[in-house]
């Protein structure tokens, strides 16, 4: 379209490789590729070995899997359901004060992780809500962060929600509750699923916030994953990494088999 | 209107409770020295003190920096996937969603094998030349950042654009074409006004998340690069100076919600 | 059912989009509103829907004020341009919504939804999904679920406009079958195709910048309309400034027979005269002009003569020998073809 003739293109494709493989691909290739290794001081890594999953499938890390994969479902979860209802309730409401809920639940995207970690951390370290030291502290964080991109997405969803159809039911005689249960979350449930798997890999994923907050008791993986690194086990570190890249892919293909069927029904 | 008002209020309650109260708190504890009472002190020790000045300045000249890089790069490589296709370009795009699902410090400890003291680059190089140690050693300086920065955020860039470069009618730059316009005028004068919504929008949401990136900096490891959300966690975790902290948090904030309301300003007028 | 519209007018930031509407459709009549987009029409029927709110007036179904009652409690069929299928229900799920939500009973459900079905002839598609169905099939479907509720007023928002023209005819017939089939259904058919008005309505109500222009039978409205929007929007017409004189009019310095009953001479008025009823040739009221186009559309021929400045259409059935362009020929109609309107846009 842009380019025409033979030579520009593969000129043009050339420096479209030689720019995304070296930044983009070799990241994640070199993770891969340092799981199953012991030495890395050349081209290539050295001491081929699977003893870095036996460690990161085991004990601590094990543990530290299921507490990630606990975290995320949960906050997940529960992000979704305050993002969907706040995103829902605020499309009926008056442009006015629809602004200033989608104002409000957008907000801890722009506030950094730390700042909500320490936030929380402040203001859950003292009865009445004494959660510090729970593992609830790092779930609730957690919800935190993630319910703006929740609102977000499902407001979007919502916004692009064709009125026909809730009309329609009406005008059969569904009473609100019936229209929102019956039509509306079910031509949703796309877009549900694709925000919940947004908020599952960054829950995932998240290092800042729960550095302040984790108990010793409920470590996720990214926190298992600095420390390895920190005292030195790279290897060890890159397995728990790969470990953690694979869970998330494999909740997201799962979310993604449900979207497709909800999608195509 | 009241009965949908109150419908609305469950979920801000929650976020009331969970999120702006706690904000609040840090805001009134950043006025708390730990002498006691209420004033300006934590302010002045903080200003005062040039670690704070240092990752002030560090924050923002990496985040601008970064952001400059990852618009750049993401348009190269958007313009490269939407208008000269190759087999395998869906792939790629594919491959950008999946990015995006990472955490962050991934491409930190990646970038520790690939150019780390004992990496795959420096390790080529003293294979190659037989020297005792390799060329590359920016890893734990301010660069090593950037690099990390400009890697992770480039798809939160490339994907708004990709979306709005979908959305741009092909027979337009046919047409542009057919009047004998070559490729870089088509680029600048089609295109580019197209793709500047995308480009505004997906450059503030970068310039945010880099100025609160914390995994990328944290694994670096490196006490010469300090940035504002690493120094609220050593403030607070490792010295447990919590007015300290949440003074630093506030800035950290302000400087955030500003331009992130820049940026809901910006995106709401390109109608993303 | 009826409904009466009692001076309805509806208004979005100012902006009126329905100017007090007076109109009733009686029980069991099929009224059709018809003109151009933006002209209200949608608007009333929404009104009736209970989807916009009337900023003044009321609405009433079968005598009772339903003015501020919620959608779901008016009891109303209504079928939309876009069919409103639900996508993620089956055919036969879809027919049984309004019946679940109104908590029907398991085995009436089963039998309205059959007939229902049965009605329309979907009944061999019940458990396809809707994005399985052509346009037209869609549609069927659409308002079997629309009469599954019994209803006793149908709604319909422009039910043909997105089927290609060989189904449309088709399912005109069929809601025509159907509303023969329903006798006590009164519906609200909301189109801008005279043609769907024409064929299906008992009445017809012509309406154009937010007003009612005028109501009538098909028939009425078609040979003698009362004003020029409605002539030439029901029909198509030759509408030309003329003066009344005794017995007649004058147009174009020529004296045309027509009757004039009810105007007083002297006035001008606009003379109207449906372009199927002009002929070519020598005749009674004859009029002379010039060729200035001629379009061959099969079966006839439509001519475009300018007369003293005016565009005159004449429909003539396939002539053997048109005249070419620029040619001078004469037109001539039957006086008692043609209708005297009051003078309007025809004299700006």
């Amino acid at each position: 379209m842009l380019v025409h003739s033979r030579g520009a293109k593969w000129a043009v494709w050339a420096v479209f490789l030689l720019l995304f493989v070296p930044l983009f691909a070799l990241p994640l290739l070199v993770v891969l590729g340092a799981s199953f290794a012991t030495h890395w001081s050349s081209v290539l890594p050295s001491g081929l070995t699977t003893a870095n999953y036996r460690a990161a499938t085991r004990g601590e890390a094990l543990q530290a899997l299921t507490t990630s994969l606990l975290t995320a479902a949960g906050a997940s979860l529960l992000a979704l359901a305050v993002g969907t209802w706040a995103a829902l309730a605020g499309a009926a409401l008056k442009q006015r004060y629809r602004r200033v809920v989608d104002a409000l639940f957008v907000l801890p995207v722009a506030v950094p992780s730390v700042v909500v970690g320490l936030s929380v951390l402040v203001a859950f370290s003292k009865p009445p809500m004494l959660l510090n030291g729970t593992r609830w502290i790092v779930i609730l964080a957690h919800t935190v962060l993630v319910t703006a991109f929740a609102h977000q997405s499902v407001s979007a969803a919502v916004t692009r929600l064709d009125p026909a159809y809730e009309q329609a039911a009406a005008s059969l005689g569904a009473r609100p509750s019936t229209v929102l249960w019956r039509v509306r979350l079910p031509l949703l449930l796309p877009s549900l699923t694709a925000a919940a798997g947004l908020c599952f890999a960054l829950s995932m994923g998240e290092l800042s916030a729960t550095m302040m907050l984790y108990p010793p008791d409920w470590t996720p993986l990214p926190v298992l994953i600095y420390a390895a690194t920190d005292r030195g086990a790279l290897f060890t570190g890159s397995a728990v990494a790969v470990v953690l890249m694979a869970a998330t892919l494999l909740v997201l293909f799962a979310l993604s088999r449900v979207r497709t069927r909800a999608s195509y029904r | 209107m009241n009965r949908r008002l109150l419908w609305a209020l469950p979920p801000v309650a929650l976020l009331a409770l969970f999120f702006l109260y706690p904000l609040a708190l840090v805001v009134q504890q950043s006025f708390q020295p730990d002498s006691g009472g209420t004033s300006l002190t934590p302010y002045s020790d903080v200003f005062a003190s040039e670690a704070f000045r240092n990752a002030l300045w560090t924050t923002v000249w990496l985040a601008v920096a970064s952001t400059i890089g990852c618009l750049v790069l993401g348009f190269l490589l958007s313009l490269v996937i939407a208008f000269v296709p190759f087999p395998g370009a869906k792939a790629v795009a594919r491959f950008i969603d999946v990015f995006l699902s990472f955490p962050s410090f991934l491409i930190t400890l990646a970038l520790l094998f690939i150019y780390g003291s004992v990496g795959m680059a420096n390790g080529a190089w003293t294979d190659l030349t037989g020297a005792s140690s390799g060329p590359f050693q920016f890893l734990t300086t301010p660069w090593g950042v950037l690099l990390a920065e400009v890697t992770y955020f480039t798809p939160f860039v490339m994907r708004p654009l990709l979306a709005a470069f979908s959305q741009l009618d092909t027979a337009q730059l046919e047409a542009a074409g057919s009047l004998g316009a070559r490729a870089p005028r088509i680029v600048r004068q089609v295109i580019l006004p197209e793709a500047l919504p995308a480009l505004a929008a997906g450059g503030s949401l970068v310039l945010v998340l880099c100025l609160n990136e914390f995994g990328i900096v944290l694994f670096t490891g490196a006490k010469g690069v300090t940035t504002l959300p690493m120094l609220v966690y050593s403030k607070a975790i490792l010295e447990s100076d919590y007015p300290g902290a949440c003074v630093v948090a506030v800035v950290n904030v302000l400087i955030s919600v500003g331009l992130y309301g820049l940026y809901r300003v910006v995106s709401r007028r390109a109608g993303a | 059912m009826g409904i009466r519209f009692d001076s309805v007018t509806v208004a979005y930031d100012g902006n009126v989009v329905l100017d007090q509407l007076d109109l009733t459709v009686e029980p069991g009549e099929v009224m059709a509103l018809l003109g151009p987009s933006g002209s209200g029409k949608t608007t009333a029927l929404r009104a009736v829907a209970g989807f916009v709110r009337p900023v003044s007036g009321r609405v009433l179904l079968g005598g009772r004020d339903v003015t501020d009652l919620p959608p779901y409690r008016r009891g109303i069929g209504m079928v939309v341009q876009q069919y409103a299928l639900f996508p993620h229900m089956r055919v036969d799920e879809n027919v049984a919504f309004g019946l679940r939500a109104r908590k029907a009973a398991k085995g009436e459900i089963r039998q309205r939804v059959a007939e229902a079905l049965e009605m329309t002839g979907m009944a061999a598609y019940a458990r396809r999904h809707p994005r399985e169905l052509s346009g037209g099939q869609q549609q069927r479907v659409a308002i079997a679920r629309a009469l599954a509720i019994r209803p006793d007023v149908l709604l319909l928002d422009e039910p043909l406009s997105a089927l290609d023209a060989r189904l449309r005819s088709g399912m005109l017939s069929e809601l025509a079958r159907l509303h023969r089939e329903l006798p006590d259904v009164s519906m609200l058919y909301v189109t801008h195709d005279q043609v769907e008005a024409l064929t299906l309505a008992d009445r017809i109500a012509v309406m154009d910048k937010a007003r009612l222009q005028s109501c009538g039978t098909p028939k009425e409205l078609y040979r003698s309309p009362a004003d020029e929007f409605t002539a030439s929007f029901v029909g198509g017409a030759n509408l030309v400034p003329v003066t009344v004189g005794s017995g007649g009019v004058s147009f174009a310095g020529t004296e045309l027979k027509v009757d004039t009953t009810g105007v007083l001479a002297g006035a001008r008025a606009t003379l109207c005269v449906r372009p199927h009823l002009v002929g070519l040739g020598e005749g009674p009221n004859r009029v002379v002009g010039t060729v200035t186009e001629i379009q061959w559309r099969g079966a006839t021929h439509r001519l475009y003569v300018e007369v003293d400045g005016h565009s005159v259409m004449a429909d003539l059935r396939e002539l053997r020998n048109p005249p070419a362009l620029g040619d001078a020929v004469a037109l001539h109609f039957a006086p008692e073809d043609a209708v005297l309107l009051p003078a309007g846009v025809t004299h700006e």
